[in-house]
C-alpha cells in the first residue's frame, strides 16, 4: 500500500477503512435521475441513458437491448437458478431491487456457447464448472444446516462465498475442481454482466459510449459539460427526507 | 531532437502504400473490397498467406505491389468498422480469439481477449496501439548477457522497415532517446489525466518518460480523421484513427491484386513428399473443405495458432508435423510480464477518456547487474474501463460491498503497468491435445511456467510502479499480476537443429515455407511487439521480391 496517503478523501475505500467490515453504503444519497442497482450512487443525477442520442445506433442498439431485453433462463434449471441468483447477488452486493439480472445475462453467454478462450489445464469446461459450483455451494449450505443455499441468511451466504474467494471450500463437488480457478471462471462472468449494464455506469459515473461524440476535457479534474458532479458530501438521511422519501 | 517533419499537423504520404487514401473519408470499411480479385482454387498463387494480421496483413501488401498474385485466408471477418463495431467492452467480446485452449504450468496464462484477435486486421484491430521499437541488444541478449538467443538479424536489418512501417501507421511521439534514438513522423498526442499524475510522479522520482509512441493519427493522415480521445482502442476504434493491417496495409493490397479471403479457417498445410515442398493449404469455409494451391506458403497466425497448424499438419515425411524433425516447433513462446498498479487520487482522473496508450519508459529497458537480474521491462499507462477496472479490483480480493466501493470510486483511479521482457525456455510451448475443436482440429495445449530470473524482474518492477504512485501522492494503491502479448513459438536462427525458420524466414526442412508472424521472435525484449512484426514481413517482403531469398525455394518467382 503507499505511504504517502493525504488525509480525508479515500477514507471511504475498503483498504482504508479503520473498523474491519464493510456493510451496505447507506452514507450514499438515492438515485434521482435513471436507475442504478439498489438506487445508490455517487452520481444521483446521472443517467447515462440520457446520452444515447450522441451514441452510433450500431452501439446504442447493443446497449439498449441489454436494458430492454432480459434473456430468458435457458442453460441453468431451476435449482441452479435459486442458488447461483443467489450466489452472484452476495458476489455483486445487490441486496434488493432493482437488480442488473446478472444471472440471465451469464445464462445467455452460456448456452450460446460465448465462453471466453481458455480453460486451465485440470478444469472441466466453464459451462460445467458454474454447475458444479451450483452444486458445491448447495452441499456446503447443507454442512452448515441450511437446505440449500438460497435459502440462508444473507450473512451464512457471505461466509460460503468468502470462503470460496480464499479457495477454502472443500469435499464433495468442490473436489472436482481447483476451488480458486473456479472463483476466478464465475467472478469473471458476473463482473462482465455486471459492469456491462448502464445502470452500474449510472452508480460509478461512467461516461459510457463515445462514438461519434468522443472527448474534448480530459485532464485532471476536468470534464466535459454533459458528465456528472459526484455528490459525495449529500447526507442521506436529511436527502431522503427532503425529497420526502422516508 | 525532433525531426523537421514533425511541424506537418497532417499527413507524409507514404512513397508505396496508398491505402490511408484509398480509404473514404466518411465511411470507415474497406471500400475497394468489391472490387477486389479472386483466384480458384486450382490457381497456383505465387504466394498464399494464413493469417491476416500484423505480419500477414503486411506481407500481403508489400507483396502485391511487386506484382505476386497473392491469396490471404483469415478465420475472422471482414470487418466494417461502421457495420461491426461497437463503442462498448461487452459488445467487442466477438473481435477476440475465443476458440478453446487449455492453459497450463506453473504459472498459466489468461488467454482470449487479452492475447488474440481475427478477422481481417488480426490482433491489432483490439491491440491497444503502443508502437515502440525493439532495441539493438534484443537481437543479442545471448553475447550481452548470456540469457535468452541471439537473433540470425540484428536491429540495422529492421531500421529501414522500422521507419517504413512508422510511417505507414503512422505513429505519434516525442523524439524517443531510448535504445536507437529516433524520431516519428507525427507529434505527440495532448493527454489526458492519467498520464499528467503518472509524469509527475516518475518525474519525482527520476525518471523519464516520453508521450507515445502510439499508431494513432494527430491529424488528418489521408482519409484518416484524427483521434477523437474516445479512449475504447481496445474495443477496436471506430474512426478510423488507430492503424491496425485493416486499414494501413489492406487496401493497398487489394489495390494491386491480393484476395484477402475472410472467414476461412487453414486446417492443414499440404506436402508433396516427392518434390519435398508445400503445395497449398486446405481450409474450411461455411464447413466444407477446399484446398488453394500456392507455390509458396507463409504461415502467419501468431504464436498459438501457427505452431498448431504446422503441428496439425502431418505426413509420413513429417509425422510430428510439418517442418518439425528438430521438435522445435511451439517452444520457446514468450509472453511479457504486465503486472499493473492503479492509484487513487483526490481530484478525478477519467481514465476512460482518451487513448489508453498515452506515456512510457524504457529507462529500465537493458540490464543493470545491480538490480539482480538480466534483461529488463518497461512502462506504460493503461487505462481500464468498467470491466476490466472490476476485474482489477476483484484480482485484489474484493468482492461484494468492497468491490462496488471500489467501483464507484472509478473516476478517481488511474493505472499504470509494466512489461516485463520474461525470458525464452523450450517447456513454454504448444501442443496439441487430443480433444478436437468445431473444425475437427485437436484444441492447443499452452504451458508456461516463470524462471527465477522472470520473477526477480517482475517484483522488482512493481516495486518501481508502486514509487511512482507514491511520489504521485496517491491515496490507495491496488497491484495485481497479468501477462500481455504472445510471441516465438517457431523461432528463427542460424542453427537447424535449435529453431525453426532461418533469417529470411524461411523453413530448414520445407523451402517453400515461410512463417511471418510474431511466433519467429527468439526473444522478446520489453518493447510491444506489433512494430517489429510488421517490420519483419516488410523486410521478409523486400528479400522476396529482390530475389535474395535462396532461388530453391520458390519455384515461380513472379519478376517485379
Ligand atoms: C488487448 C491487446 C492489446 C495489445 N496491445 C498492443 C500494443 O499496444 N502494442 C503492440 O505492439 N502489440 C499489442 N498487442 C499485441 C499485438 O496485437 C500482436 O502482437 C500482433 O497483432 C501479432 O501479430 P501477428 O501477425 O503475429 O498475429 P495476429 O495479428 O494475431 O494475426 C493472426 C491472424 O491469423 C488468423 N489466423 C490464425 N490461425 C488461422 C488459421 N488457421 N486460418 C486462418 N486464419 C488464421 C487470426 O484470425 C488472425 O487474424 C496487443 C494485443 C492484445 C490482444
Ligand atoms: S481514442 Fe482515438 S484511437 Fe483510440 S479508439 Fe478512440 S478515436 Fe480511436
Amino acid at each position: 500500500m503507499a505511504k504517502h496517503f493525504r488525509s480525508g478523501d479515500a477514507g471511504h475505500l475498503p483498504n482504508q477503512r479503520k473498523s474491519g467490515g464493510i456493510g451496505p453504503p447507506d452514507e450514499l444519497p438515492r438515485q434521482r435521475r435513471g436507475t442504478t442497482p439498489q438506487m445508490y450512487g455517487r452520481y444521483p443525477d446521472w443517467d447515462v441513458l440520457s446520452q444515447q442520442g450522441h451514441w452510433d445506433i450500431v452501439t446504442r442498439n447493443v446497449v439498449l437491448d441489454r436494458v430492454q431485453k432480459v434473456p430468458p433462463f435457458r442453460f441453468f434449471n431451476e435449482e441452479e437458478r435459486r442458488t447461483l441468483k443467489a450466489f452472484s447477488d452476495r458476489v455483486t452486493a445487490q441486496d434488493k431491487e432493482p437488480r442488473i439480472p446478472v444471472m440471465s445475462m451469464v445464462d445467455a453467454k452460456l448456452d450460446a456457447g460465448e465462453l471466453d478462450g481458455y480453460q486451465f489445464a485440470g478444469m472441466p469446461d466453464d459451462r460445467d464448472v458454474w454447475r458444479i459450483v451450483a452444486r458445491g455451494l448447495d452441499e456446503t449450505a447443507r454442512e452448515a444446516g441450511g437446505h440449500d443455499f438460497a435459502s440462508l441468511s444473507e450473512e451464512a451466504q457471505r461466509q460460503i462465498v468468502g470462503r470460496m474467494a480464499d479457495g477454502e471450500l472443500e469435499g464433495g463437488s468442490w473436489e472436482e475442481l481447483d476451488v480458486s480457478k473456479a472463483w476466478s471462471v464465475v467472478t469473471r462472468h458476473i463482473l462482465s454482466a455486471f459492469y456491462s449494464h448502464p445502470w452500474a455506469w449510472n452508480e460509478i459515473g461512467f461516461g459510457g459510449p463515445a462514438y461519434p461524440r468522443g472527448y474534448a476535457a480530459f485532464g485532471v479534474g476536468t470534464k466535459e459539460h454533459w458528465e456528472p458532479d459526484p455528490a459525495f458530501d449529500v447526507d442521506p438521511v436529511t436527502d431522503t427526507q427532503d425529497r420526502g422519501l422516508e | 531532437m525532433k525531426t523537421p517533419r514533425n511541424i506537418f499537423k497532417g499527413s507524409i504520404r507514404p512513397p508505396d502504400n496508398d491505402s490511408a487514401f484509398i480509404l473514404h473519408p466518411h465511411k470507415r470499411g474497406v471500400p475497394n473490397v468489391g472490387r477486389m480479385a479472386h483466384y480458384r482454387d486450382d490457381d497456383e498463387v505465387d504466394m498464399l498467406i494464413v493469417g491476416c494480421g500484423a505480419g500477414g496483413g503486411v506481407l500481403s501488401q508489400r507483396l502485391a505491389r511487386r506484382g505476386w498474385r497473392v491469396v490471404v485466408l483469415e478465420r475472422g471477418p471482414f470487418w466494417d468498422p461502421d457495420r461491426d463495431w461497437v463503442s462498448d467492452e461487452a459488445g467487442s467480446h466477438k473481435l477476440y480469439w475465443t476458440d478453446k485452449r487449455i492453459v497450463g504450468g506453473s504459472d498459466p496464462v489468461q488467454m482470449g481477449k487479452n492475447n488474440s484477435g481475427h478477422g481481417v486486421g488480426g490482433s491489432m484491430v483490439h491491440y491497444a496501439g503502443y508502437t515502440p521499437r525493439f532495441h539493438p541488444s534484443d537481437f543479442e541478449t545471448y553475447t550481452r548477457d548470456g540469457v535468452g538467443a541471439d537473433w540470425p538479424i540484428s536491429y540495422w536489418d529492421l531500421k529501414e522497415h522500422y521507419e517504413r512501417c512508422e510511417a505507414e501507421l503512422p505513429v505519434a511521439g516525442q523524439h524517443w532517446p531510448w535504445g536507437d534514438p529516433h524520431g516519428y513522423p507525427m507529434g505527440p498526442h495532448p493527454i489526458g489525466g492519467s498520464a499528467e499524475v503518472a509524469w509527475k510522479g516518475a518525474e519525482d522520482c527520476g525518471i523519464e518518460m516520453r508521450v507515445g509512441p502510439v499508431a494513432i493519427t494527430n491529424g488528418a493522415f489521408g482519409n484518416r480523421p484524427h483521434c477523437i480521445y474516445r479512449g475504447f482502442c481496445l474495443e477496436a476504434c471506430k474512426v478510423n484513427a488507430k492503424g491496425s493491417p485493416l486499414i494501413t496495409h489492406v487496401p493497398d493490397a487489394i489495390e494491386h491484386g491480393a484476395e484477402i479471403r475472410a472467414d476461412c479457417m487453414a486446417i492443414r498445410v499440404e506436402y508433396d513428399e516427392s518434390a519435398g515442398r508445400v503445395t497449398g493449404v486446405t481450409y474450411l469455409r461455411d464447413g466444407q473443405e477446399h484446398f488453394q494451391r500456392a507455390a509458396a506458403v507463409a504461415v502467419a497466425g501468431y504464436s498459438i495458432e501457427t505452431p498448431r497448424l504446422l503441428l496439425n499438419s502431418k505426413s509420413a515425411r513429417f509425422p510430428n508435423g510439418l517442418a518439425n524433425s528438430n521438435d522445435q516447433v511451439g517452444r520457446y513462446v514468450m509472453v511479457q510480464g504486465a503486472s499493473q498498479t492503479a492509484a487513487r487520487f483526490a481530484e478525478p482522473m477519467h481514465m476512460y477518456k482518451a487513448p489508453p496508450p498515452e506515456v512510457s519508459s524504457e529507462q529500465f529497458y537493458e540490464t543493470d547487474e545491480s538490480r539482480g537480474f538480466a534483461r529488463g521491462f518497461s512502462i506504460q499507462t493503461v487505462s481500464p474501463m468498467p470491466i476490466g477496472w472490476s476485474e482489477h479490483v476483484i484480482a485484489d480480493g474484493h468482492w461484494g460491498y468492497a468491490l462496488r466501493e471500489y467501483m464507484r470510486d472509478y473516476i478517481h483511479w488511474t493505472v499504470l503497468g509494466v512489461l516485463n521482457e520474461l525470458l525464452p525456455h523450450p517447456e513454454n510451448r504448444v501442443t496439441l491435445t487430443d480433444e478436437p475443436d468445431q473444425y475437427g482440429m485437436p484444441i492447443p495445449r499452452f504451458d508456461y511456467s516463470q524462471s527465477d530470473n522472470d520473477r526477480a524482474n517482475i517484483a522488482y518492477s512493481k516495486k518501481v510502479i508502486q514509487d511512482i504512485w507514491e511520489h504521485a501522492d496517491a491515496q490507495d494503491t491496488l497491484t495485481i499480476d497479468r501477462y500481455a502479448h504472445l510471441v516465438g513459438g517457431c523461432r528463427m536462427g542460424d542453427d537447424p537443429d535449435e529453431s525453426v525458420v532461418n533469417s529470411d524466414h524461411q523453413s530448414w526442412e520445407v523451402p517453400n515455407l515461410f512463417i511471418t508472424d510474431g511466433s519467429v521472435m527468439p526473444t522478446q525484449g520489453s518493447a510491444n511487439p506489433a512494430l517489429t512484426i510488421m517490420a519483419l514481413a516488410s523486410r521478409l517482403a523486400d528479400r522476396l521480391t529482390s530475389k535474395r531469398v535462396d532461388a530453391q525455394g520458390l519455384r515461380a518467382v513472379p519478376s517485379g
